[in-house]
């Protein structure tokens, strides 16, 4: 029974302090593509732990031997005596359960978001044919509005939208920066990352893990965009487009400022000269991104590979005392 | 073909917009074929789907529907962005916003922003 309880108190771990630590580090906005990796890989992780837990609750543990007429005995061993005991039926079927849930549920909230949003986009696609123009010299269409506001709306038919008076508020250059910035969205399915963020978020509310990966997420695209707009023009422009655009889309509700303070923080680490990571530091994330995901699996096979190196019927009476007690 | 509807639709909505008063399907389609060969049936259908969409309003005169734009341009296509940019409940899967709309004090801030680079620059310049 130990796998699972490790396994419970990792969950625990990931879901609550873990992102605490991770928006505190200061290396996310450094690199966003890392940091994206990162908040991915903490999420993965945990639902990762979470199903682990339940298989190692649904399946006793199995001696890990390389005899394969062994290691079926003990299985089938293993088995019959977690179900000769009623507790351990129950514990095996709500461990099954719990691990079938959690995905499905996944499963669900990512197809159902995948599936409006899809539908709310072939709806604004189809309202943009009778509004909007396609511009003059790039791949855009415009809409003749007050607000300055440029968006993309992903997918197979994907459309970048700027609004007349994005037009009036740009120059040339800060125009190709935006342009940039949202072709960097669609070319790298930034939409995708976003929705499946979401969909943890939604099958979950409440966990902070999935919460705070979501926010982090949706700053750390917008980051990794202007990064790219970035390239291609520079770092100023891309900012001066930003603050040009905020100054020219105000609108008189107050209260949509949600995205506020991740803007500001974007103008501030543009207006600062770039500070990629280093080599070494790269390496230590990618190397502790894997570690991330490789934990929960190591934890789960750990206890029965530990078993192995004892007779298999002796780990097995140990599971079972275990469970009475 | 849903792109060329879409085409036809925007013809239409064009053509409904600049003319000032009601008007019958007929009127649309001999507008619209000056420019190319579209039969009766084809517009009549674009302008029910407009119909059911709200875009447009109609009444029956006779024996034809007479059509209006439920809306003007200007008020049609501020309520769309209006929709876009306050944004619907699953906003962030839809579209990613160069900029999410934001008070005037959080505007102040980023101008700061973008302004303390400036400074700096001037600054280390002397």
């Amino acid at each position: 029974m130990i796998a699972p309880a490790v396994l419970i108190l990792l969950a625990v771990i990931l879901a609550v302090p873990a992102p605490v630590l991770l928006r505190r580090s200061t290396w996310l906005e450094r690199s966003p593509r890392i940091g994206i990796a990162a908040w991915q890989a903490l999420s993965a992780s945990l639902v990762l732990t979470v199903l682990l837990a339940g298989l190692a609750l649904a399946v006793p543990e199995i001696p890990w031997t390389t005899n394969l007429a062994e290691f079926f005995r003990a299985c089938a061993m293993a088995l019959r005596e977690r179900y000769a005991t009623p507790g351990g039926a129950i514990i095996s079927a709500t461990g099954a359960i719990a691990a079938l849930a959690v995905l499905a549920r996944v499963g669900y909230s990512l197809t159902r978001g995948l599936v409006g949003a899809a539908r709310n986009r072939s709806r604004q696609l189809q309202a943009l044919a009778i509004i909007a123009r396609p511009h003059r010299d790039y791949d855009a269409v415009v809409v003749d509005h007050s607000s300055a506001a440029a968006y993309c709306l992903p997918g197979r038919r994907r459309q970048v939208v700027l609004t007349s008076a994005a037009l009036t508020a740009l120059d040339e250059s800060q125009l190709a920066a935006v342009l940039a910035h949202e072709q960097a969205h669609l070319h790298g399915h930034h939409h995708l990352i976003l929705a499946a963020a979401d969909a943890l978020q939604h099958a979950f509310p409440g966990v902070p893990a999935f919460r705070e990966a979501r926010i982090a997420l949706s700053s750390l695209v917008e980051m990794l965009a202007d990064d790219a707009a970035a390239r291609r023009s520079d770092r100023l422009t891309v900012a001066t487009a930003l603050v040009r655009l905020a100054e020219h889309g105000l609108t008189p509700v107050a209260a949509l400022g949600a995205g506020g303070d991740s803007a500001v923080t974007r103008v501030r680490r543009l207006v600062r000269p770039a500070r990629p990571l280093g080599t070494g530091k790269t390496i230590a994330a990618v190397l502790a991104t894997g570690a991330l995901l490789a934990l929960p699996l190591f934890l789960a096979i750990a206890p029965a590979s530990a078993a192995g190196t004892m007779p298999p019927c002796q780990a097995d009476t140990s599971t079972s005392t275990a469970m009475h007690t | 073909m849903v792109r060329q509807l879409g085409e036809l639709e925007q013809a239409v909505m064009d053509r409904m917009w600049s003319w000032d008063h009601p008007v019958a399907v007929r009127e649309v389609l001999e507008d619209l074929q000056r420019g190319r060969n579209l039969a009766y049936t084809t517009v009549m259908t674009v302008m029910d789907t407009l119909h059911r969409k709200g875009i447009l309003t109609r009444h029956k005169e006779g024996r034809a529907f007479i059509y209006r734009p439920a809306l003007t341009r200007e008020q049609h296509t501020a309520a769309f962005m209006g929709e876009v940019l306050a944004g619907g409940s699953d906003r962030t899967l839809t579209l990613l916003h160069f900029f999410e709309q934001m008070p005037a004090a959080e505007v102040a801030r980023l101008r700061d922003a973008l302004d303390g680079r400036v400074q700096d620059e001037t600054g280390t310049g002397q």
